[in-house]
Order: structure tokens, then C-alpha cells, then sequence
């Protein structure tokens, strides 16, 4: 959902450069997303279940991947790469020991190209809070985004527990937080942009350090619906019942 | 190099920027360089919100790649018309911004559903490699070095789109019959691409002259023609009845009626005048405006480090 959303920057990027640039993050997330997916029809899953005959509301990603850009707003772009980044650097990290090899299997191509995605993010953070346009813009994309990021370690439900307790990841959800809101709060800091770490209570985000709506609930925003809607639209428009593959099978390549 | 000299050496990859060329020649490839880069960026702008339509994950990631490798050509040629030093690239992009960049008939028609995705990724895409294709043997090398590149790249564009138009056509009756009135909508246009007959065209006596250009307009319209009309047959589309189209068993070559095609609609068009079009342009500007904000901060923050700000890695 996230690469879906960049792809709104694709021919509106700030420079021919910078276009090019988000382009590549857009597609290195859709390729990850498509080893994900695959992995996932291994247990007997199409793409159409996963993706394009979904209930909506079953979806389960956070409300931060969903949210649209407001035009011109690269800001937003650069702040929420950068959150979303840091955080698939961690949750990565922590399933190189997964106790699944399928899994352990396509950690190593998807770590290698979010290094590159923290490195454009960190960048382009750097670059926009040395003037204060920039450093205004980006204040206020992390004060609006930050509660959204937080969400990407809300639990979906119990699932977590069996995940923690089978060793498919090596590292709890509350662990990586602790270690994300560290990163993100002191880079941040570092230049010139305040953010307050979140309330802690019984080991959770405080409900009111998180977004209304989280997502990895299921409770999404209005516009998760309209996102949705746009993505689905030719495959309802043309009556498809299955999902083109173009590749490789990626336990094949 | 006076014109003369020009012209008796006008061969392919002749010239380069170490030439010391006339103001008409390098007049003359800036705006057919432009033309292409400023194509290339109205055709991905065009494209872009397909990607989202799209109604698969690895027809997705294809669709992405390819808007991406158009804005990559956009910034390759844009380099080759700066190498004549007679436009900058901001300027050549506020110019398109401005509506006085010219581009692509084809890039001015609004595009609504998927099944229209064919009908540039296939048949302009395959039209404009043509084109592209003898471009290669360009006079100014950057030209035709870029098109090395570029028609590399296009080469898996035209298998994107072919793919597309190849499940379109084998798919539901509902999907052929889409895919039927979108190509009824496009064939003229995809026909005019190629400009009206060489003695209408203006530009070409010169641009022929010192080597720009290799082929004229209508034997590049007749190359499309000999392969894209029995491509579009295999896929099962009717040619439509306009304009009227005469295939010479003899010399296998297609006679088109040109005068039936709509050739005021065509040079509205390539004034930048026609509605759609107006509408792209300055949809485009629109959003290229709303980050001039970080061109301009971009810009301080290298005048206030004298060059050193910290570049990002894009």
C-alpha cells in the first residue's frame, strides 16, 4: 500500500532525478510485496484472495501506508519513507533467524535495497530541514505522521504471540519499538525537528500517543476505502478472476 | 562549419559537441530533441495513474519500471538538447510547463481505462520506436547515442504492452469489445502520429538535409503499417473504416486516404491547443508548482554552502 502510494509521486517528484528516485523505492516495495504474496500462496493462497477479491476491511497494514499526499507535500514523502524505513529495518532485521527458511530466504535481496531506501530518506531529511521552508514542512509532516508510525508496532491480535512463540521473528513487536522511537527521535533531533517519545503504559503506546485509526486492527481511515476502490477498479471493471504472473516464481529465480 | 559543409557530411553520429556547428543546425536539433524529451515526459505523466489500476501485482511493478524508464529518457535527451547549447533544461521544462513545449499528438487525449493502455504501450510505443530506431544514425552523436538507450528499453515497453493487448484480446467478450472501441478511438490518432505527408510537413527538408533525421514521415508511417496492421489482426482487432486503408498485394505496402483523417483536430493538437491536451499541460504544471518549494530551498541551501550541501542520494 505504501509503494501504491508512492507511485502518486511518479512524474510529480520535485526534479527528474528525485522522480526517478521515488520511482525505485515504489517498485523495490512492490517486488517485496510480491515475494511476500508468493510466499504466502505457497500455503494455498491466490493473489486474488490476498489482494483483489478482499473484504476491505480485512486488510491489516497501518493507517501510515494509506494516508494520500497532499499535493506538492514532499515533505510528507521524505518523512514518512524515512519512518516507514527505519521500521522495515528493524522487523527485517528480525526475521533473519526466522525459524521459517522461506522466509530467512528473502530477507537478504529485501535488506540489501531498504538500505538504500533509509540512505534517500535520511538524506533528503537532511537536505530539507537546512532551510526553514524545509524544516517547517518537515515539523509538520512529523507531527502529523509520527502517531501513524507508532502503529506499524500496534499488535494485529494474539497472531503475535504464536508468531513470537514458533521463532518466525526473533524479536517482539514492543522490543523494536523501543529501539525504533530511540533512532527515529534522536536523528530527528539531531536536526533541528522536535518530537516527544510516546507515552509507555503496561508496555504499550498510550492510547493517546496513537493515530485514530491504526489499521493493524482493522480499523482503517475514510480514505483506505477510496484507495482500495482505485486499486481493484479494472479488476471489477473487467470481470478478472485471477491475477496476471509475469515472473519467475521467486523460489525459482 | 558553414551550412554547406554541413550538409556534404551530414552522416550518421557525424557531429558532436566538440564541432563548432551553425546557430541553424543546432537550432533545428534542439527542437526535435526537445519535441522527444518533452514527449517522453507527457507520455509518463499520461501513464502514471495506471499503475495504480493495474490489475496485478507484477503488472504493477512492469507498469511502474516503465513510467520510471520514460522520465529516465525525458532527463537523457534533455541532456543531449542542452549539449547544443542553445536551451537549458529548466528552461526547455518551464517552457513545457508554460504550454509552449511541444510534444506528441497522441499525449494530448485523455486515457480513462485500462484497456487503452495497448493503445500507447503497444501501438505509439511501436510507432514511436520506429522512429526511434533510425534515430540511432543521427547526425548529432548525443542524439543518437541516447537512442541506444532508449530503444533498448522500449523494446520491453512494446512486450509490456503487447502482453497487455495479447490477455485483453483472449480474454471475456466484454474485454474484446473494449479493447475494440478503445483501438476505434486511437487509430487515427496512432495514424497521425506520423505527421501529415512529407510535402505538408515543414520541419523535414532541413532536418533531412543535415542528417537529423533519417527517414522521412511517410516511409516511417509505412514501416508501422507493414507490421502493426497484421499485428492487430492476430490479436483479432478490426481495422476501422476510417480512414480508408488500400493494401498493394504487389508491393505490400498500405495506401491510407489521408484527407479523411480529422487534420484541423491534428494541428490544434500540435499547437498545444486542443482541450485534453490544455487540460495534461497544466494538470502538469499544477503539480510541478506545488514543489517548486523544494527546487527553491534546494537552490538556498547550495547558495548559502557554496556548492557543499549535503546531496542526496537520488
Amino acid at each position: 500500500m505504501i509503494a501504491d502510494r508512492y507511485t502518486d509521486w511518479q512524474v510529480h517528484a520535485p526534479t527528474i532525478e528525485s522522480d526517478i528516485a521515488i520511482a525505485n523505492i515504489a517498485q523495490d516495495e512492490l517486488g517485496h510485496a510480491r515475494l511476500w504474496y508468493d510466499l504466502l500462496e505457497d500455503f494455498g493462497y491466490t493473489e486474488p484472495d490476498l489482494i483483489w477479491e478482499r473484504d476491505p476491511d480485512a486488510f491489516r497494514h497501518s493507517t501510515l501506508c494509506e494516508l494520500p499526499f497532499a499535493e506538492g507535500d514532499w515533505a510528507d514523502a521524505i518523512v514518512r519513507s524515512y519512518l516507514y524505513d527505519e521500521a522495515e529495518h528493524l522487523r527485517l532485521g528480525a526475521l533473519e533467524e526466522s525459524s521459517s527458511p522461506r522466509i530467512r530466504d528473502r530477507i537478504g535481496k529485501v535488506t540489501s535495497e531498504e538500505d538504500y531506501h533509509r540512505e534517500h530518506a535520511e538524506n533528503w531529511l537532511r537536505r530539507l530541514a537546512g532551510g526553514d521552508e524545509g524544516r517547517k514542512r518537515v515539523q509538520e509532516a512529523v507531527d502529523r505522521l509520527f502517531p501513524y508510525a507508532l502503529g506499524l508496532f500496534e499488535p494485529v491480535d494474539e497472531v503475535e504471540d504464536d508468531i513470537d512463540d514458533l521463532g518466525l521473528r526473533t524479536r517482539p513487536l514492543e522490543d523494536m519499538r523501543a529501539e525504533w522511537v530511540e533512532t527515529v527521535t534522536d536523528t530527528l533531533t539531531a536536526i533541528g525537528i522536535d518530537v516527544e517519545r510516546p507515552r509507555i503504559e503496561d508496555g504499550r503506546v498510550a492510547e493517546e500517543d496513537l493515530p485514530e485509526h491504526v489499521g493493524r486492527d482493522g480499523d482503517h481511515t475514510e480514505h483506505w476505502r477510496t484507495q482500495f476502490d482505485e486499486i481493484t477498479n479494472t479488476y471489477r471493471e473487467l470481470e478478472r478472476h485471477d491475477a496476471t504472473r509475469l515472473m519467475e516464481d521467486p523460489d525459482d529465480e | 562549419m558553414d551550412l554547406e559543409t554541413v550538409k556534404e557530411r551530414a552522416g550518421p553520429r557525424e557531429f558532436s559537441p566538440e564541432d563548432d556547428m551553425p546557430e541553424e543546425y543546432r537550432k533545428a536539433a534542439t527542437r526535435m530533441i526537445q519535441f522527444h524529451a518533452n514527449s517522453e515526459i507527457m507520455g509518463a505523466y499520461l501513464e502514471r495513474p495506471f499503475i495504480r489500476e493495474a490489475p496485478s501485482v507484477e503488472r504493477k511493478l512492469a507498469y511502474s519500471a516503465k513510467v520510471q524508464d520514460e522520465l529516465g529518457h525525458g532527463q537523457l535527451l534533455y541532456r543531449a538538447a542542452e549539449s547544443l547549447g542553445i536551451k537549458s533544461r529548466d528552461q526547455m521544462l518551464d517552457e513545457l510547463a508554460n504550454g509552449e513545449g511541444k510534444f506528441l499528438n497522441c499525449f494530448h487525449y485523455p486515457m480513462e481505462s485500462w484497456v487503452e493502455v495497448p493503445m500507447i504501450a503497444f501501438f505509439v510505443d511501436g510507432a514511436a520506436m520506429r522512429r526511434q530506431a533510425t534515430l540511432r544514425r543521427s547526425s548529432w552523436e548525443p542524439y543518437a547515442h541516447a537512442m541506444d538507450k532508449v530503444c533498448f528499453e522500449e523494446g520491453f515497453h512494446i512486450k509490456h504492452g503487447e502482453s497487455i493487448l495479447a490477455e485483453l484480446a483472449s480474454g471475456s467478450k466484454k474485454e474484446q469489445e473494449m479493447v475494440q472501441n478503445a483501438f476505434e478511438t486511437w487509430w487515427p490518432r496512432i495514424i497521425q502520429f506520423f505527421g501529415p505527408t512529407d510535402d505538408k510537413s515543414t520541419h523535414h527538408d532541413f532536418a533531412a538535409e543535415v542528417g537529423l533525421k533519417q527517414m522521412s514521415n511517410d516511409g516511417l508511417r509505412q514501416a508501422f503499417l507493414n507490421s502493426y496492421v497484421p499485428k492487430a489482426e492476430e490479436y483479432g482487432l478490426e481495422i476501422p473504416d476510417t480512414p480508408t486503408i488500400e493494401h498493394d498485394e504487389e508491393t505490400d505496402t498500405y495506401e491510407i486516404a489521408e484527407d479523411e483523417l480529422d487534420w484541423d483536430e491534428f494541428f490544434t493538437v500540435s499547437k498545444n491547443e486542443y482541450e485534453g491536451g490544455k487540460h495534461q499541460i497544466n494538470a502538469r504544471k499544477e503539480a510541478q508548482e506545488a514543489v517548486a518549494w523544494v527546487r527553491e530551498s534546494l537552490d538556498e541551501s547550495e547558495a548559502a554552502t557554496g556548492g557543499h550541501a549535503p546531496q542526496a542520494a537520488d
